[in-house]
């Protein structure tokens, strides 16, 4: 299991007035992720979904606080150690890479550079072919390919925990489905603790437990029945005082 | 035939482990080490005794010619003027390179000067390979020239790297690119310590419905510095690309300027180029893959490079 222990993630505040003042972006989190569950974390935008996954990942330094995966204290570990420990991430904006292929980045992430083994993780991923495998990972690739390049690497790690941050960025409604069912797969066949940030339904619905933050805290936890009331109100617009309508040219929304 | 030196440089500049299948030319500190032609390809040392002349006869196909260079004398400062002769129709591959090894104080170079003239129809690739190599202090330069004429419908397919080891290199390639001939050109160096290199590319695009593009791919670490140049200039309805990036690392420089002269109204001319520091999203993707950083920084290069 991964815990999350009073984590706290400030960064300046440039807006403000004062010097060295500090925005928490986390604020004294905890959590505690079961293993082989589940989870959606949602919320508005800026409520710190993204960061509080790049903390688990180890790219966002905690400003204090800790984190343990299965009983170890992971807070000191850089990224590659987390990812030793079995920490994937699969990013919301993957990166591009000049002359790096999707071959290349497979064999990293399975350590293998077997033709038949890196054939095989392609299939378990099913929504990519064979012929992707020499493609370069460069600003050819649309993205949803890239996207499709960035969970076949993380499902590749066969990690214990998976962290997709909106995985369905640039994805097609038609594979939005086939994504959810191959992410469910991974979970219960590999046990794999897997955690999903996203605003799709699809994803909340599917998940074990869903996770909302708001503000750097969690709001609710629970299923999406019982979330249903929060995500209306978050989605509820707060700009009545001043509203003109919603087809007037000056919606704030 | 060779020592541990020359195989060693062998392998480095054209994956030679022995004499090379088909024809050759192996020149070794200014002299003549090893030749052999083929049905299809002759070599004769050209009139002035400065170089070399192939010819590969029209129609000449899936052959290749290997034309290594070896420096590892003292001091020497070897030139060499080659002429290429590229058959109407022919599909060849010629794998040149130089491989320096430096034991002394004393400079050495080398400075190859080579004329392409590809004739109507034919496709040939070259492959250029410089490395320098050897624990003397003395500077390894090494400053090609290549010169490119390609007839109507003629194809050249040039990769020209330097991976490491020379101190000061001035590349100048030029071309001029008749109706309906295409030219492709891939040039990949890194350089470190106080090494310089530049590299001076003028592609002449002469001919109605000529393609070229240009690609430069550059490393520089250290203290080093690279400056790249290519200019198109388009005399016709044609096509041109320059695509150059640069990666820096630790305090390397990089001028780049890539210049498009369009003297047609028909023609299509594009260019892009980067120069920048390893994108920490690239090393943050690799180092979640369990990748250490320096791991990581060195499978970018690779990657890039390749």
């Amino acid at each position: 299991m991964l815990e999350i222990k009073e984590v706290v993630f400030s960064v300046p505040d440039v807006d403000a007035p004062a010097k060295g003042a500090q925005k928490t972006i986390i604020d004294r989190l905890n959590y505690t992720f079961e293993r082989g569950r589940f989870y959606a974390i949602t919320g508005p935008n800026g409520s710190g979904k993204t960061t509080l996954a790049k903390l688990i990942m180890g790219i966002y330094p905690l400003s204090s606080g800790s984190i343990f995966l299965d009983g170890q204290d992971i807070t000191p570990l850089d990224i590659t150690q987390r990812a030793q420990a079995g920490i994937a991430y699969s990013f919301q904006h993957p990166a591009r890479f000049k002359g790096t292929t999707f071959r290349d980045l497979l064999s990293i992430a399975a350590g293998t550079e077997d033709e038949e083994k890196l054939a095989s993780i392609v299939a378990r991923v099913g929504i990519c072919s064979l012929d992707f495998l020499d493609k370069a990972v460069d600003s050819r690739l649309s993205g949803g390919e890239i996207k499709k390049v960035e969970l076949a690497t993380t499902i590749a790690r066969n990690p214990r925990v998976a962290i997709y941050d909106e995985p369905d960025t640039g994805i097609d409604l038609w594979t939005i489905d086939p994504m959810v069912r191959l992410l469910k797969r991974e979970q219960e066949t590999h046990g794999t603790t897997t955690i999903v940030v996203s605003h799709n339904r699809a994803f909340l619905a599917a998940a074990d437990t869903l996770l909302l933050i708001k503000g750097g805290r969690i709001a609710y936890t629970g299923d999406l029945a019982g979330a249903s009331g929060l995500l209306r109100d978050l989605s509820a617009c707060g700009y009545g005082d001043i509203c003109e309508g919603e087809s007037d040219v000056r919606c704030y929304r | 035939m060779f020592d541990a030196i020359d195989k060693e440089l062998l392998k480095a500049v054209a994956d030679l482990e022995e004499v090379p299948k088909g024809a050759y030319n192996i020149r070794k500190n200014g002299k003549l080490l090893g030749r052999e032609v083929s049905a299809n390809i002759a070599i004769e040392t050209n009139e002035a005794g400065t170089g070399i002349i192939v010819r590969i006869k029209p129609g000449t196909r899936n052959e290749s010619v290997h034309i290594p260079v070896i420096v590892s004398q003292a001091g020497l400062h070897d030139v060499v003027y080659n002429t290429f002769i590229v058959g109407a129709d022919s599909d060849v591959t010629i794998v040149a390179g130089c491989g320096i090894h430096c034991g002394s104080s004393k400079a050495q170079g080398h400075e190859g000067i080579h004329e392409f003239q590809v004739e109507k129809g034919a496709r040939v690739k070259y492959v250029e390979k410089h490395v320098a190599m050897g624990e003397g202090k003395g500077k390894r330069a090494l400053n090609p020239t290549t010169k490119v004429f390609l007839a109507e419908d003629a194809h050249a397919e040039m990769e020209l790297s330097q991976l490491g080891g020379v101190d000061q290199a001035h590349r100048t390639n030029t071309a001029e690119l008749s109706a309906g001939s295409s030219l492709l050109i891939t040039e990949r160096v890194m350089t470190d310590g106080a090494q310089t290199a530049v590299s001076r590319n003028e592609i002449l695009l002469a001919g109605d419905d000529s393609k070229a593009n240009m690609v430069s791919r550059s490393v520089i670490r250290g203290d080093s510095r690279q400056d790249f140049y290519a200019t198109l200039d388009a005399r016709a309805r044609c096509f041109g690309h320059i695509e150059c990036d640069a990666i820096l690392m630790d305090n390397g420089m990089n001028e780049t300027i890539p210049s498009l002269k369009a003297r047609h109204p028909d023609a299509e001319l594009t260019h892009e180029a980067s120069i920048g520091k390893i994108a920490d999203e690239q090393l943050m993707k690799l180092m979640s893959l369990g990748l250490a950083y320096d791991e990581a920084v060195n499978r970018i290069i690779q990657g890039f490079l390749k």
